[in-house]
C-alpha cells in the first residue's frame, strides 16, 4: 500500500509543477496588470519621477512582461519572492511567520467540521422515517446556508460580547507571552511547558475555529446521510441484516467505512475552501494568520506579497488534495487493487 | 518533558479558569491593554511616515523635541535650542542624562547619526526627505551639535517634533546590524518593546530607568485590531480597556452606557476638496459655485455626531494658522449665480469629476456621496470614482485625478507649512492645485525664517487661496475614543493617544 500511495504523490508533486507554473503566471500577470505602480508604492510620496523612474529601473518594472515572470519565477525558486512593500521585510518572511497560525485555525476548524458533520450526518440518517426529519432537513439547510462570516459574527457576540465567556482577539492573553520555536502556538506552549499559554490559546481558538467549523460541517452532514442512503441499498447491508446483526454493528461496522469515501472526498475539497475561509474570519477575530496579511497587503496594493500569498494558498490546496487522494487509497481497497 | 494526561488535563482547565481573573487583576492597576487600529510599519522608526503609528514609536523612542497637549513645542532629548536668523543653521544642546534602553548614554553622535549619517548612507528612510537641507551635523561636544542647512529650513524645530524623527542608536546599529535592530528596538522612550507579534500585538513593558517622567501602568499590550466594529466588541467585552477609531454612532451609544467614557475630539486633521486649476475647475465660478454649495454643518451632523467643526480655511481652531474672523458661506442660491454666470444651472449642469477613498477616513465614501447630492441641486454633476489613498500621488503625477478629490490630513504639529504648504505647494505630491498664482505665494513663504512674519503670510494665503477657489476646505476631523471610565489619560489636541500617559484611577 505504501508504494501506491508514494506513487500517488510522486504523480502528484510532477502535476503540481505546471498547476504552480500556471497559477504564478496568472496572478503575476493579474498583478501587473492592476493600475498599480509598485516602484512608486515602495518609495516615501514625496519622491520624484525620476526617483520612481529610477525604482522602477532597479525593480525591472521597465522590462517586458514576460521577461519580469522569468526573474521573478528565478528569485522564487531561490526562495526569494520580492520585498513587501508595506513593511519593507522579505514577503517569504512574512508569510513563513502567518502560515502557522492559519494552518493551526484550519486543522482545528477542520477537527470540529469534521464530528459535527459525521455526528449531524449519523443524526440526519438515524431520523430518516421520523417525524423529525422534515425539521432535522430544514435545520441542516438552515445551517449550509449560514457562511462563515456571519458564523464568526453571531459567535463573537453571543461568547464574547454578550456571554463574556471566550476571548475574540488576538492568539493569547494579553497577560502571557508567547513563546517561539516552531512558530505553531499551540505545539510552542507545549514545548516550553506553559500550560496556561496553551490553554489561553486553545481559548482564543475556540471561536474563529467553531465559525469556520459549522460552516463547512452541513455538507459533509448532507453528504454523509446521502451515502448511507446509498449503502442501505446494497446488498451486503441485507446480508447483514440476515447474519443478524444489529442496525448499531451495521451502521458502525459496515455502512458507515463505505459511505466515508464520497465524505472523505467532499471533505477534502472543502479543507480546500475552509483554507481560503480563514481570509474572513481571522479579520474578524484579529487573528495573526495568512489572512489578515492577506487583506492588508491587498489593502495597501502589495504586490510581492499578494503574490507570495496566492501562491502559498494555491501550495496549501495542492497538498490538501494530494493528502486526501492518498487517504482514499488508503481506505479504498478498490483503488489499492488497481 | 513528561506529563501524565490527567494532570495535564487539570492544569489546562485551572490555567484556562484563570485566565479571566490573572486579566482582572493586570487591569486593577499594573497593565492596561488597547485596541489599536494598524500595526507598525516597521520597527525603525525613521523608515516610513505612518501617522497612525507615531504613538507607538513615541512609547519606545523619543524625539529631539516634544510637543504638550495643546501642541506647543517644548524641549524634549533637545533642552535648548537656536535657529539662525537666516534659518540656515540650528544649534542644540542635548539632555545629558539619557540612556538606551539596553543602558548606553545617548549623545551628540547619535543625533548626527540619525539625521545625517542613516541618511546618506543609502537607508531607505522618509526622514530622507524631511532632513534633505541637512548639509552637515558639526558635533562639538557629547551634548552639543549644530545643524548646518543647505537652505533656510525655518520648520527645522517643528520637524524635530514630527512624523520620524526619533534618534535611534548609532553603536547598536552599526555594531548589530539593521536586521537585529528591526528585530530587536531599542530607543530612550519610557517604554522598552517586550514582544511583538506580527499584526496580532505589541507588548510594551515600563522602562525604569527613564529619565522623564516615569509611565504609570507597568505593562501596556496593543492589540491589533483592525476592523471598527471587533474594536468596539473588544472594549464591551472586557478584552481591551481602551480603543480609538470607531464609528461615531458607537461612541454615542457608549456615551449612554455606564463604564465607559467615550469622547469625539476634534483633532488637527482636516477633511478637504483637492482641486485642480484647470479641466471643468479651470472656471473659477465653477469651483466657488463647487464650495459655497457644500453644507458642512449638515455634513458633520450627519457623519461626525455635530464634533467635527466646519472649516473655512485648511488649518484647524486653534492651530497658528486660523482664521477666526473669516468664514466661507454656504449660499446654495449664490453657488447658482456663480454657475449661471458660466452658463450652467440645475437643467444643464457642469460636469465634473469627484474622487474619494472608501474606509481611509470614517464616512470618507458616505461623505461624498452627500457631497454630490448638494452639488447636484445646484447644478453641478459629479461622476464619483473611488480611489486607493495610495493611488491618490500616482493619479496627481500622472495628472489624472479628476477635478476634486476628498482628502484628508494629518498635521500632528499643527503648523500652517505643513497644513497650506504642503496642500497647495505645487512642488509636492500632495497638492492637486498646480497654479502660480497661489503656489509661487507659498514656495515664498519656505524661506521665511522668522516666525510670526512666516505665520502671517499662511494666513494670508489660505484666505487667498479659499477665496480663489484654490481650496475646498470642509471639516475638522474628529478622534473617537472609547476607554473604561477609570483609565484615564492626556488628551493632545493632534490626536495622540500615549500609552506613557494612561493611567487607573
Amino acid at each position: 500500500m505504501l508504494v501506491i500511495v508514494a506513487k500517488l504523490v510522486a504523480r502528484r508533486l510532477l502535476a503540481a509543477v505546471p498547476i504552480l507554473l500556471v497559477v504564478s503566471a496568472l496572478l503575476f500577470t493579474v498583478l501587473r496588470l492592476l493600475p498599480v505602480d509598485p516602484a512608486a508604492m515602495s518609495l516615501p510620496t514625496t519622491a520624484t519621477i525620476a526617483e520612481i523612474e529610477a525604482k522602477r529601473r532597479e525593480m525591472g518594472l521597465d522590462r517586458p512582461l514576460p521577461e519580469q515572470y522569468v526573474i521573478w519565477l528565478s528569485d522564487a525558486l531561490h526562495g526569494n519572492f520580492g520585498r513587501s512593500i508595506q513593511f519593507d521585510r522579505e514577503a517569504g518572511s512574512l508569510v513563513a511567520a502567518s502560515l502557522p497560525a492559519t494552518i493551526e485555525l484550519a486543522g482545528a476548524a477542520m477537527a470540529l467540521a469534521a464530528i459535527f458533520g459525521l455526528g449531524g450526518g449519523l443524526l440526519l440518517f438515524h431520523l430518516r422515517g421520523t417525524l423529525f426529519e422534515a425539521i432535522a432537513d430544514f435545520l441542516s439547510i438552515l445551517l449550509l446556508s449560514i457562511p462563515e462570516f456571519l458564523w464568526g459574527l453571531i459567535l463573537l457576540f453571543v461568547f464574547g460580547v454578550a456571554l463574556h465567556a471566550l476571548p475574540f482577539t488576538g492568539v493569547v492573553s494579553p497577560s502571557l507571552p508567547q513563546p517561539h520555536v516552531t512558530g505553531f502556538l499551540l505545539l510552542d506552549a507545549l514545548l516550553v511547558g506553559r500550560l496556561d499559554v496553551f490553554a489561553s490559546a486553545c481559548r482564543h481558538l475556540i471561536l474563529p475555529a467553531l465559525a469556520l467549523g459549522l460552516a463547512f460541517s452541513p455538507a459533509i452532514m448532507r453528504v454523509l446521510r446521502s451515502s448511507l442512503f446509498d449503502v442501505y441499498h446494497e446488498d451486503y447491508i441485507q446480508q447483514a441484516r440476515l447474519r443478524g446483526l444489529s442496525e448499531r454493528q451495521i451502521l458502525l461496522g459496515h455502512a458507515l467505512k463505505n459511505a466515508a469515501l464520497p465524505t472523505l472526498t467532499l471533505a477534502g475539497v472543502q479543507f480546500g475552501i475552509l483554507f481560503s475561509g480563514t481570509l474572513l474570519v481571522e479579520v474578524i477575530y484579529s487573528y495573526p494568520g495568512m489572512g489578515n496579511l492577506m487583506v492588508d497587503a491587498v489593502r495597501n496594493a502589495d504586490l510581492p506579497l499578494i503574490q507570495a500569498i496566492g501562491l502559498t494558498y494555491c501550495v496549501a490546496v495542492l497538498v490538501i488534495n494530494t493528502v486526501v487522494d492518498s487517504l482514499y487509497v488508503v481506505l479504498n481497497p478498490k483503488l489499492r487493487a488497481g | 518533558m513528561s506529563l501524565k494526561r490527567r494532570a495535564f488535563l487539570q492544569m489546562a482547565a485551572a490555567a484556562s479558569l484563570a485566565a479571566p481573573l490573572v486579566r482582572s487583576a493586570a487591569a486593577a492597576g499594573d497593565a492596561a491593554t488597547i485596541a489599536w487600529p494598524n500595526d507598525v510599519p516597521s520597527w525603525d522608526p525613521n523608515q516610513r511616515f505612518t501617522p497612525d503609528a507615531q504613538p507607538i514609536f513615541k512609547a519606545v523612542y523619543d524625539q529631539p523635541l516634544d510637543q504638550d497637549p495643546q501642541l506647543k513645542l517644548v524641549a524634549h532629548l533637545i533642552k535648548n535650542w537656536t535657529l539662525a536668523p537666516d534659518a540656515t543653521s540650528m544649534a542644540v544642546e542635548l539632555r545629558d542624562d539619557v540612556t538606551f534602553h539596553n543602558g548606553d548614554k545617548m549623545t551628540a553622535e547619535d543625533f548626527r547619526y540619525t539625521f545625517l549619517e542613516r541618511i546618506r548612507s543609502g537607508v531607505k528612510l522618509d526622514t530622507a526627505n524631511s532632513w534633505k537641507r541637512v548639509a552637515d551635523i558639526v558635533v562639538e561636544s557629547p551634548i552639543r551639535a549644530t545643524m548646518k542647512f543647505s537652505a533656510p529650513d525655518p520648520t527645522a524645530p517643528q520637524w524635530m517634533a514630527f512624523l520620524g524623527s526619533y534618534i535611534v542608536p548609532k553603536q547598536y546599529i552599526e555594531s548589530g546590524g539593521l536586521d537585529n535592530f528591526l528585530k530587536k528596538p531599542i530607543g530612550t522612550g519610557p517604554y522598552k518593546l517586550a514582544e511583538y507579534e506580527l499584526n496580532s500585538r505589541i507588548v510594551l513593558e515600563r522602562n525604569d530607568r527613564y529619565w522623564g517622567p516615569k509611565a504609570k501602568v507597568a505593562r501596556v499590550t496593543i492589540e491589533i485590531i483592525k476592523d471598527p466594529s471587533a474594536r468596539v466588541a473588544a472594549i464591551q467585552s472586557g478584552q481591551a480597556d481602551f480603543t480609538l477609531n470607531v464609528p461615531v454612532r458607537e461612541v454615542q451609544r457608549f456615551q449612554s452606557e455606564g463604564g465607559f467614557a467615550a469622547e469625539l475630539n476634534p483633532i488637527t486633521r482636516v477633511i478637504l476638496l483637492q482641486v485642480r486649476a484647470d479641466l471643468n475647475f479651470a472656471d473659477q465660478n465653477v469651483r466657488l459655485a463647487a464650495h459655497h454649495a457644500i453644507d458642512k454643518a449638515a455634513l458633520s451632523m450627519a457623519f461626525y455626531g455635530g464634533a467635527a467643526v466646519p472649516l473655512s480655511v485648511v488649518a484647524t481652531p486653534g492651530s497658528p494658522g486660523y482664521l477666526s474672523d473669516f468664514t466661507f458661506k454656504f449660499d446654495p442660491q449664490l453657488a447658482k449665480q456663480l454657475l449661471a454666470k458660466s452658463g450652467h444651472g440645475p437643467d444643464n449642469p457642469v460636469k465634473i469629476g469627484l474622487a474619494a477613498t472608501n474606509g481611509q477616513f470614517p464616512s470618507d465614501y458616505d461623505m461624498a456621496r452627500a457631497i454630490v447630492q448638494m452639488w447636484q441641486k445646484v447644478g453641478i454633476a459629479a461622476d464619483l470614482q473611488v480611489i486607493e489613498y495610495a493611488k491618490y500621488f500616482e493619479l496627481n503625477r500622472a495628472s489624472k485625478l479628476p477635478e476634486a478629490t476628498l482628502y484628508s490630513w494629518d498635521n500632528a504639529t499643527g503648523d500652517p507649512e505643513i497644513f497650506s504648504g504642503y496642500l497647495l505647494n505645487p512642488k509636492m505630491p500632495f497638492s492637486a492645485w498646480k497654479d502660480e498664482a497661489v503656489g509661487g505665494r507659498v514656495l515664498k513663504l519656505f524661506n521665511i525664517a522668522d516666525y510670526n512674519a512666516r505665520i502671517a503670510g499662511y494666513r494670508d494665503v489660505e484666505r487667498f487661496a479659499v477665496e480663489q477657489g484654490a481650496s475646498i476646505p470642509l471639516l475638522q476631523s474628529v478622534l473617537t475614543v472609547v476607554r473604561k471610565r477609570n483609565l484615564q489619560y492626556t488628551r493632545y489636541g493632534n490626536g495622540w493617544v500615549l500609552p506613557q500617559t494612561l493611567q487607573w484611577s
